[in-house]
């Protein structure tokens, strides 16, 4: 013991006499919105909002210029065949905002010294994570909302307002949310995995895209239903608005030779998604309460 | 009342010798504590160990009587840790960076702008609209120094607060330090001896993951001077003339012809033999403690502790 406390609890500095108990919902939302202001500000955010504009962009502008004509060439007769055609590329964008929101949003607590700033405050890290995780969600919702809206654009330049499945959209849109969801679970367990942000980002990236879509092309080549991969789960954001589903395609490749090609149904796709979270999530947790700032 | 303890700390990397071994020592109450040591001495391990950043491998580290590693919130709720460079995100600004230390810490949204306004006066802080991203290295310190004592925190963990600050810096952070350890418990880790002699109480000296030495300001170099007399004889004296000394001292070191350093065991028995001893050699002109300050007591202990390793 050095000396008692002269004169509690005023500070001679002139400190604040109270403070008042935290609960750790209030410090989730604290940290929800601490992430989302740093997100809304990054070059990545508005590369890949820009991005999906131009790339939905020119798909409609090229649309728009060709006409109905082109959209029923390709064989597309209805809005629900029209927008599930034009969802297909959504995984791509879900799979890239995981990455860049997800990807890093750990192992910056240990690669820089953002985890000296926030790890010593009075926060529980699994608080800190379940934040992070809604503003990426956030986020990836945003991009993923922006690209749902320009598809909906065309379709109401073809169809009209009244033919737009609407109820089947925002259903495709929640499982879209369900998949960022899950491909964001796994971009996390990668983050509190790795030290580099970077490399958070690249292996997201590549298990998540090239990987999955690896696996799942060979899987199926080789008679397999690829039923755990999240790409192959993702599939349903599409194959919710397909009139025509079919879950197993056999194409003919040879003489009585087949390559099949399976398609998730809307709830084998979500309970893998589901499944994914439940995995991941819980284990990125484990991870990052675990994790030593050694640097 | 604040309080730090560590209890049979001990903390192991994957490769290399201990960085910690079986540390112990409880501060409690207000006051500064310097702690001193060479780089990889462990000092900042220790503070890491103490707010949770590491594991330990053996022993306990509480404060304010909570074990982060059980309860992180508990331990935390009133303490203010600078460890290391903390950054906030670059894309935020200085209020936002300070506004979510103050509301993580609880405070009112007027609390947090009184406290602001505090740190704004007290660590003359950049303007508040500023990113983070453009600031210089010495402002980020002056923020995160500003976030540190955000909510008023009793007990502060401070790595070397003045890393990183230009010399007016330093000074304001000093005259900051001696304010806030009237009633606050401040831990300190330092390379600066004179920062920790104009800021400290307390000294803990650490080396190679072991506490060589601690005690209060004024008794360490006391202690230390203790270790060690100058003898000064009135004539010149020859080497070999000083071999009886050896039975005794663990070192014998000519200064001059005349004057010889004596390192022995600092008893009292011992000094009175030595003192016999030396008059056996010759007319003694003076014996006394060295006159050591403490920056030199500091470098000694090291090439003590050194050479017995």
């Amino acid at each position: 013991m050095i000396q008692p406390r002269a004169a509690p609890p005023v500070a001679d500095s002139g400190g604040v006499a109270a403070r008042r108990r935290v609960s750790d919902l209030e410090q989730w939302r604290i940290a929800t919105f601490h992430q989302l202001g740093h997100y809304f500000r990054t070059n990545r955010f508005y590369g890949l909002l820009g991005f999906v504009v131009l790339l939905s962009g020119l798909t409609l502008a090229f649309e728009f210029s060709t006409g109905i004509a082109r959209v029923q060439f390709t064989q597309l007769y209805s809005p629900s065949e029209y927008l599930s055609n034009y969802l297909v590329d959504t995984g791509l964008f879900v799979v890239l905002a995981a990455a860049f929101f997800g990807g890093d949003a750990l192992s910056v607590d240990f690669s820089t010294g953002a985890g000296y700033y926030m790890l010593v405050l009075p926060i529980r890290r699994p608080v800190l994570l379940a934040g992070r995780y809604a503003a990426a969600t956030l986020v990836t919702a945003a991009i993923v909302g922006v690209y749902y809206l320009f598809g909906t654009v065309g379709a109401v330049y073809f169809f009209g307002t009244q033919r737009i499945p609407w109820e089947l959209l925002v259903e495709s849109l929640g499982i879209a949310v369900v998949f960022s969801l899950a491909a964001l679970s796994v971009a996390f367990c990668v983050s509190a995995f790795v030290r580099s942000p970077s490399a958070g980002v690249l292996i997201t990236i590549l298990a998540l895209y090239v990987g999955f879509t690896t696996l799942q092309a060979t899987l199926e080549l080789a008679g397999f239903e690829p039923w755990f991969s999240l790409s192959y789960a993702g599939g349903a954001m599409a194959a919710v608005l397909d009139t025509d589903f079919i879950h197993l395609q056999a194409v003919p490749i040879g003489e009585d030779q087949y390559y099949n090609i399976w398609s998730a149904t809307v709830s084998e796709g979500v309970a893998i998604m589901a499944a994914y979270v439940a995995v991941f999530l819980p284990l990125s947790a484990v991870l990052y309460q675990r994790k030593e700032s050694t640097g | 009342m604040g309080s730090f303890e560590v209890s049979g700390l001990s903390k192991s990397f994957r490769t290399g010798p201990p960085a910690l071994s079986d540390l112990s020592f409880r501060y409690e109450g207000a006051g500064a504590i310097g702690y001193l040591g060479p780089n990889g001495a462990g000092k900042t391990t220790t503070l890491k160990l103490l707010v949770g950043l590491l594991r330990p491998s053996r022993g306990h580290a509480f404060v304010n009587e909570i074990d982060p590693m059980i309860d992180r919130k508990g331990a935390l709720w009133d303490v203010g840790a600078l460890i290391e460079t903390p950054e906030p995100y670059p894309t935020l600004n200085v209020q936002e960076a300070l506004d979510v230390v103050g509301r993580a810490r609880g405070l009112s949204r007027d609390d947090i702008d009184r406290e602001v306004d505090r740190c704004h006066e007290l660590l003359d802080l950049p303007p508040l609209d500023l990113r983070i991203g453009w600031l210089s290295k010495g402002q980020r310190q002056r923020v995160a120094l500003a976030a540190t004592l955000m909510g008023d925190p009793s007990v502060l963990l401070l790595d070397e607060p003045t890393s990183g600050l230009d010399p007016a810096e330093r000074v304001l952070v000093r005259r900051l330090l001696n304010r806030l350890k009237r009633d606050h418990l401040v831990f300190m880790s330092s390379h600066q001896m004179f920062e920790v002699t104009e800021v400290c109480d307390q000294l803990v000296f650490l080396n190679q993951g072991r506490i060589l030495l601690k005690d209060r300001v004024d008794r360490v170099s006391d202690r230390i001077r203790a270790l060690q007399v100058d003898v000064e004889f009135e004539r010149p004296v020859a080497a070999e003339a000083t071999a009886a000394l050896r039975t005794i001292a663990t070192d014998v070191v000519a200064i001059s012809e005349r004057r010889w350093r004596i390192s022995f065991d600092g008893s009292d028995q011992n000094r009175v033999r030595l003192l016999e001893l030396c008059q056996g050699i010759g007319p003694v002109a003076q014996f006394s403690n060295t006159s050591l300050v403490l920056e030199e007591a500091y470098l000694e202990l090291l090439s003590k502790s050194a050479s017995e390793a």
